[in-house]
């Protein structure tokens, strides 16, 4: 466990989620127990703006956000996935998590959006997030 | 006249065809033109026969829910088919007519085999005339021969007749089948719709619950005091989320109709008067000013429900607060807007509403412009609730924007307990 104690160090994991509790959990459960660097924005242009860098590891991403916009209107995070990917110079990995769990909301989503990965909330256990994105990373 | 029923039309050469199976022939058209003038003085009463045969069928009874007027015009109507036997033309039109009889027939619930049962009746009671009005042997023969024929004529045209209404009728439930199946499954989505939105807004809270909790117990906290402010996390998302079961129940239960009311006349100012307080401490930690124009006022009583009233108010006057950063919320009643109501209107000097989402805000799930809602967290059902709660009470609600064209006021009527004593006093 010890030489696990930071399985993500040195990592940037950008987050885009609009509940601030929920990007508050996924801050610390990503800085604490997988001892990576995080970054929280629902700016699009900012998010945008970080991804082409290409030093942003991981995208953490929400399926709704009710307070993104682009180009004067709303965006979700289907859309803005395949912006991501796009913009990024490099692969890069984006997890989804959803409160969208229905039946068939993950294969819609996940092909929809061409996500790398699909988590359905309530998301809770620190060790499964930082085991998920660090399996996502390394496959990347 | 026109066709009956476009989609089942009348098969072309039909009587034709007919007429040479029960050998009509031209002569048969000229006896039965003879027998005409002889046979009218009997149509009233081989009508009034006709009518006397259907109250031996129990099933038939709706032909008499008209009354005497109906058995009446229905007896006429017999007496202008008896007459056409008689009139020499026999053709499509002649057939479109009698198709009619198999419409009026079904509309009133009149079964054919009724109908065949009481043309036998008419059969022998004009083949009786017959025989009275021509005895001689060599008339009487051809005479009825022709009245047979034309007769027969008639009941296989009434048979189809029926067939073709019983078709039309069938075709017509069909599509009230097919619209009701197309509600049905429109009510299907919507309610999955919700289900889903529901799962939706109940996880995030549930979300934070139990991943700040599992985070103290994982030992991930860096000192007590961030044990502290995560607990506290953890306690409002509960409280959201005991907000957001409560407000589903409300709706489910006024959905259902099974929200019962307790409509009496109460006075508002004891409503207000245990409701501001609560809404003065939220106002109060925002450094907002939460106004009651009505203190100098004398309320007159309204009929409503004590509970649902405090909690329209309360809802109208939380939301008020809570998409207002600066300045002040106001409350003020209204006597007689419109007349015989007393209108409540709490006015802030928030965010507003863009007018044309106005009645949205009124449905389920939708919370108005979420980009300046950053943090502010609803079960996105405290308008739907109080709209339908306002309606149960016989009054309106509505959005507006704030008299100095920012803010919004939001505002509800409730009827007033005693109008009508209130308008003499004030004429007095």
């Amino acid at each position: 466990m010890s030489s696990q104690a930071h399985p993500l160090q040195g990592k940037r994991v950008l987050i885009v989620e609009d509940n601030d509790l929920v990007a508050k959990f996924f801050r610390m459960a990503l800085e604490r127990a997988g001892g990576c660097s995080c970054l929280i924005s629902e700016d699009v242009p900012a998010i945008l703006e970080h991804v082409a860098t290409g030093e942003i590891d991981l995208v953490l991403l929400d399926v709704s956000l009710n307070n993104s916009e682009w180009e004067g209107r709303s965006i979700g995070g289907v859309e803005l996935c395949r912006m991501l990917k796009d913009k990024s110079p490099r692969r890069l990995p984006v997890l989804l998590a959803t409160a969208h769990a229905m039946s068939g909301d993950r294969e819609r989503l996940l092909e929809s959006s061409g996500a790398d990965g699909y988590l359905e909330k309530p998301v809770y256990d620190s060790a499964v997030l930082v085991e998920k994105v660090r399996s996502l990373i390394e496959n990347a | 006249m026109a066709s009956p029923d476009p989609s089942t039309p009348l098969p072309e050469s039909f009587v034709d065809e007919m007429k040479r199976y029960l050998h009509l022939l031209p002569a048969d058209t000229l006896i039965l033109r003879e027998l005409g003038p002889r046979m009218e003085k009997y149509l009233p009463e081989m009508a009034d026969r006709f009518y006397a045969q259907i109250p031996h069928h129990p099933g038939a009874n709706r032909v008499f829910t008209g009354g005497e007027a109906q058995v009446r015009r229905l007896k006429s109507t017999l007496q202008a088919w008896g007459r056409g036997l008689f009139n020499g033309v026999y053709d499509e039109r002649y057939a479109e007519d009698r198709f009619l009889i198999g419409f009026r027939h079904v509309r009133i619930s009149l079964d054919q085999k009724y109908v065949i049962s009481a043309m036998g009746v008419v059969r022998s009671f004009m083949m009786e005339k017959l025989f009275d009005e021509f005895p001689a042997r060599e008339k009487r023969l051809a005479f009825s021969q022709a009245l047979g024929k034309i007769l027969d004529l008639d009941l296989n045209l009434m048979c189809d007749s029926y067939f073709r209404a019983t078709m039309a009728h069938l075709h017509t439930l069909n599509q009230e089948l097919e619209q009701a199946g197309g509600q049905l499954a429109d009510a299907n989505a919507i309610k999955d719709e919700f289900l889903a939105q529901v799962s939706h807004d109940l996880r995030t809270p549930l979300n934070s619950i139990l991943s700040f909790t599992k985070m103290v117990l994982d030992g991930l906290c860096t000192s007590p005091q961030e044990e502290k402010e995560v607990l506290r996390d953890v306690f409002s998302s509960g409280q959201l989320l005991l907000r957001l079961v409560n407000d589903l129940l409300d709706i489910s239960a006024i959905e259902a109709g099974k929200l019962a009311l307790d409509v009496e006349a109460l006075d508002p100012r004891a409503v207000l008067d245990s409701t501001l307080p609560l809404v003065a401490v939220q106002a109060a930690s925002k450094n907002l000013q939460l106004i009651d124009e009505t203190l100098n006022q004398t309320l007159p009583s309204v009929r409503s429900d004590e509970i649902r009233f405090r909690q329209v108010l309360l809802n109208l006057l939380s939301n008020a607060v809570k998409f207002t950063a600066h300045g002040c919320v106001c409350i003020r009643a209204v006597e007689n807007q419109p007349e015989g109501h007393l209108r409540f209107e709490i006015e802030d000097t928030g965010i507003g509403v863009p007018t044309e989402k106005r009645d949205a805000v009124f449905e389920k799930f939708v919370r108005h412009d979420p980009k300046a809602l950053h943090g502010v967290t609803g079960s996105g059902l405290g308008l739907a609730i109080a709209k339908r709660l306002v309606e149960m009470m016989s009054g309106r609600i509505g959005l507006e924007t704030g008299a100095d064209g920012k803010g919004s006021i939001a505002w509800f009527t409730l009827p007033l307990a005693e109008p009508r004593q209130k308008q003499e006093a004030k004429s007095a």
